[in-house]
């Protein structure tokens, strides 16, 4: 059995023209779709009325303080849970990009700084941040409150309050970030051509593997050679923490953006993170992380490592937007300013010197991660009774 | 048990202190390591190191004359010159027995887990290296 494996793999690989350990490493990054686990922070996680009170609570822009701005004016289904803009614009200008919502329930960390430890306490900051929505508490607990549909489902979700007036605003806030991250753990990306490549090596078809076109190949062979890996690894093509890869950092004005170093710093500080009152794991299991996370100098400037997947859907792409291709990033490692790179950091990167050919064989690579069908309207789920 | 035995293994003689440490009944050591009169035999839980999953490192300290103390379990990756992003905190268990929690590797590749022991005025450090694939 082993062996017979083994020489697939190797059989597998002269076939195609890649590397020792290429198929082992490439196969890594499956299988796709991943079913995430439930949240055991959030006891409304996989909760159909839940789920259908966050979807209509995403769609909503009564959520916000002057009734303008939903959680979808950012989060666009069909822009691939993006806006297309470069920095956010909610209330006002945001600082940074707005990032897709696909299989969001996957990470660690949210935002790009990690300032929140769970998908729940992320979907409340827009709510009250004056740059985004703008409301408060008070605001979301009215809402829900006035609402007979909302209410209903709220109801349901969460147990009916005995006085409807009785809840609080600060459940009423956590109740709403909860049904919101019940219904983004539903919004996930498919298959992309690259799956199936992967599924073929792991298979040992060879035949169903040449069907991925050459030039992705030659890139996905580039995209482990030059490392990217190390950082973008595993079915999402992230290792879900955070590192410089030499993106500027200044804001102008002569302020910066600290990235991780204000996100540690922020988590830790959050009334709403798991090591408060909010966090519904009794288990103490969900909480390890904000418990020991740290930030060093080095952390000065890190951002999140994005998922690779869906890039088709969710340009400019960077913390700030910068890029507004794929061919510019790669570019960008491609050309490395290596002043730019944090002092303090870790010694991962160098510019690859890459030649056109090679620039176009890596961009066909990240391209077939993209699921096609991912930038859509999903259906709006129905609770009898609400 | 384990603090006695290796008082007395110190009181005969300093060099039988390798044979005096022995793990507690029920702990398998993943590794053994060994410098200037320190053993340190630790396991980690779970067994099986996964690429961006806590676990924790238990530990076994042992050593010449006083029981020397754990202080300090760390890891890096000194290719990468960086280390971890959590920092683990450490319990005594009490009998030379240590327990790190919140320890986590975050990319593929060498590790170098450290020990840092103090006792007699010294202290040791002692490492080893975990590869993550
Ligand atoms: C003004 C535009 C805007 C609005 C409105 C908005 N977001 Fe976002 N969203 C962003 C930006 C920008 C970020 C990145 C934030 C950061 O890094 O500081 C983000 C980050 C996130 C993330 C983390 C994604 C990741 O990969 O870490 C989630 C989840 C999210 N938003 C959900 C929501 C929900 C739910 C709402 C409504 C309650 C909402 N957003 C409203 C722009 C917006
Ligand atoms: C040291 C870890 C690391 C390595 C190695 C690395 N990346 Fe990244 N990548 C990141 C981080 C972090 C970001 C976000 C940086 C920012 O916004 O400041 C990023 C951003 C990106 C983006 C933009 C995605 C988006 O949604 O905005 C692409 C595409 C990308 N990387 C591809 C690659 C390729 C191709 C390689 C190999 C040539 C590579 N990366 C190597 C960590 C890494
Ligand atoms: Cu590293």
């Amino acid at each position: 059995m082993v062996l017979a494996a083994i020489v697939g793999a190797t059989a597998i690989a002269a076939a195609l023209g890649l590397g020792e350990g290429d198929v082992r490493r490439l196969t890594a990054h499956g299988p796709w779709p991943q079913s995430p686990a439930r949240d055991p922070s959030n006891a409304a996680s996989g909760n159909a009325a839940a789920i259908a009170l966050g979807h209509r609570l995403f769609f909503d822009p009564r959520l916000s303080v002057n009734g303008a701005v939903a959680c979808a004016t950012c989060h666009v289904p069909e822009r691939g849970w993006t806006d297309g803009r470069a920095r956010a614009v909610g209330l006002t200008q945001v600082e940074r990009n707005t990032p897709t919502i696909l299989d969001v329930a996957l990470h660690r960390w949210f935002s790009w700084d990690g300032k929140a430890d769970s998908l729940w306490s992320q979907s409340l900051k827009p709510i009250v941040d004056p740059r985004e929505m703008g409301a408060s508490a008070a605001h979301v607990a009215k809402l829900v409150r006035s609402d007979a549909a909302l209410a209903c489902l709220h109801a349901k979700a969460f147990g009916a309050p005995r006085d409807r007036a009785a809840v609080e605003p600060e459940r009423a806030l956590v109740h709403a970030g909860k049904a919101l991250a019940a219904f983004m753990e539903t919004v996930r990306s498919g298959r992309a051509p690259f799956d199936d490549f992967r599924d073929a090596l792991a298979r040992g078809d060879a035949e169903a593997a040449a069907r991925y076109p050459a030039a992705a190949r030659r890139g996905a062979t580039l995209f482990l050679k030059s490392d990217c890996h190390v950082c973008h690894i595993g079915p999402a093509f992230t290792n879900g923490e955070f590192h410089d890869v030499g993106v500027p950092f200044a804001l102008g004005g002569g302020r910066v953006d600290a990235g991780r170093f204000e996100g540690v710093k922020r988590v830790r500080a959050d009334r709403f993170n798991l090591l408060g009152p909010w966090n519904d794991d009794r288990s103490g299991v969900a909480a390890v992380k904000t418990r020991h996370v740290e930030a060093t100098h080095a952390s000065f400037g890190q951002f999140k490592t994005p998922s690779l997947r869906n890039l088709l859907h969710t340009a400019p792409y960077m913390h700030d937007g910068r890029y507004a291709t794929l061919r510019e990033v790669v570019r960008h490692y491609s050309e490395l300013d290596m002043e730019r790179i944090h002092t303090h950091g870790e010694q991962l990167l160098r510019p690859l010197k890459l030649s056109p050919s090679e620039i176009d064989d890596l961009v066909a690579f990240l391209e077939s991660l993209t699921d096609p069908t991912a930038a859509r309207m999903p259906a709006r789920p129905s609770i009898s009774g609400c | 048990m384990i603090r006695a035995a290796a008082v007395v293994a110190g009181l005969v003689a300093s060099v039988a202190i390798a044979e005096a440490c022995e793990p507690p009944s029920g702990f398998t050591p993943r590794g053994r390591l060994e410098s200037a009169g320190v053993v340190v035999l630790f396991r980690t839980l779970p067994p099986v190191i996964a690429l961006g999953r806590h676990f924790s490192v238990e530990a076994v300290v042992c050593g010449d004359g006083t029981p020397p103390a754990l202080t300090r379990v760390d890891a890096r990756m000194p290719e990468h010159r960086h280390g971890m992003n959590y920092r683990p905190t450490l319990a005594s268990k009490g009998g030379g027995r240590y327990v790190a929690d919140g320890l986590m590797f975050h990319m593929p590749g060498r590790w170098e887990l450290s020990f840092d022991v103090e006792g007699g005025g010294r202290r040791t450090r002692l490492a080893t290296d975990v590869v993550i694939d």
